[in-house]
């Protein structure tokens, strides 16, 4: 299974604001299952890449502690037509990718 | 009362260390190699901080502008902005709260072609303060705030 992107974006004046929803449960493997008295196992994303036109721009490293269903907008440089993309990871090896051609 | 919430403290702290150990076992080290397991895993804000970024010496800079609500009635989803663009030379800008069992909640490391901003939301056990940490020219900069965590959605 791959993790569901949505992502929007707009460029004004050379800088690009894009946001993205990701839809992943973010367990931290802190919390506990009552049931059980056993934590729930870890699943969440840990590396998430966001990429310009095929150019790395930002690296980032989440926790478990990034909410359920995580949002995140980030500013990049870039003008109207240029491609986004962003590459993410879970710590079970789950991979998604979803790309947006900027407004 | 006291006894059972140390206890279960504890007991979260090394449940969360043997999945981590166990994550580990599983997991073809080259999807973690990016992941600075050591950072995240750290159980203080000085030991993350020295993980992440050999340092814990960061000063007060107001040009960081740290958003997030003073009241978050969901600590849950909690949403926290942080704006550096003001700065120069922006190098990485982590999140933690100082509270939660493992503090350190996400770090960004930019590109040139990136500006130094980041907006998400993060999970937060308890009323506790939140520190931006943003790394320019090589200096460690920070900000924080205090967000109280109501339970119960009584909005006090």
């Amino acid at each position: 299974m791959t993790i569901k992107i949505r992502m929007r974006g707009k460029s004004a004046n050379g800088i690009a604001e894009v946001k993205a929803l990701i839809k992943h449960p973010m367990e931290s493997g802190v919390r506990m299952d009552k049931k059980t008295g056993k934590p729930f196992p870890a699943k969440f994303i840990d590396t998430v890449q966001i990429m310009v036109n095929g150019t790395k721009a930002i690296d980032a490293q989440w926790s478990g502690a990034v909410s359920a269903n995580p949002y995140l907008a980030v500013k990049v440089k870039a003008n109207a037509g240029d491609k986004v993309t962003i590459d993410l990871t879970d710590n079970t090896g789950e991979k998604g990718t979803g790309s947006i051609t900027l407004k | 009362m006291m006894k059972r919430r140390l206890f279960l403290k504890n007991s979260l702290a090394t449940g969360a260390a043997v999945v981590a150990a166990n994550a580990g076992l599983l997991i073809p080290t080259t999807v973690l190699a990016d992941w600075n397991k050591k950072a995240f895993t750290a159980k203080t804000t000085d030991d993350a901080l020295s993980n992440l970024f050999g340092s814990t010496n960061a000063t007060d800079s107001g040009d960081i502008i740290l958003k997030a609500p003073a009241i978050a009635e969901n600590g849950a989803v909690t949403p926290v902005t942080v704006d550096a663009s003001k700065m120069n030379g922006v190098e990485s800008i982590a999140i933690l709260a100082m509270k939660n069992p493992l503090p350190l909640v996400c770090e960004y490391t930019f590109s040139a072609n990136a500006v130094g901003y980041v907006s998400t939301r993060i999970k937060m056990g308890q009323t506790m303060d939140v520190v931006a940490i943003v790394k320019a020219g090589g200096k460690l900069f920070k900000a924080k705030q205090e967000v109280k965590v109501t339970i119960g959605g009584c909005g006090g």
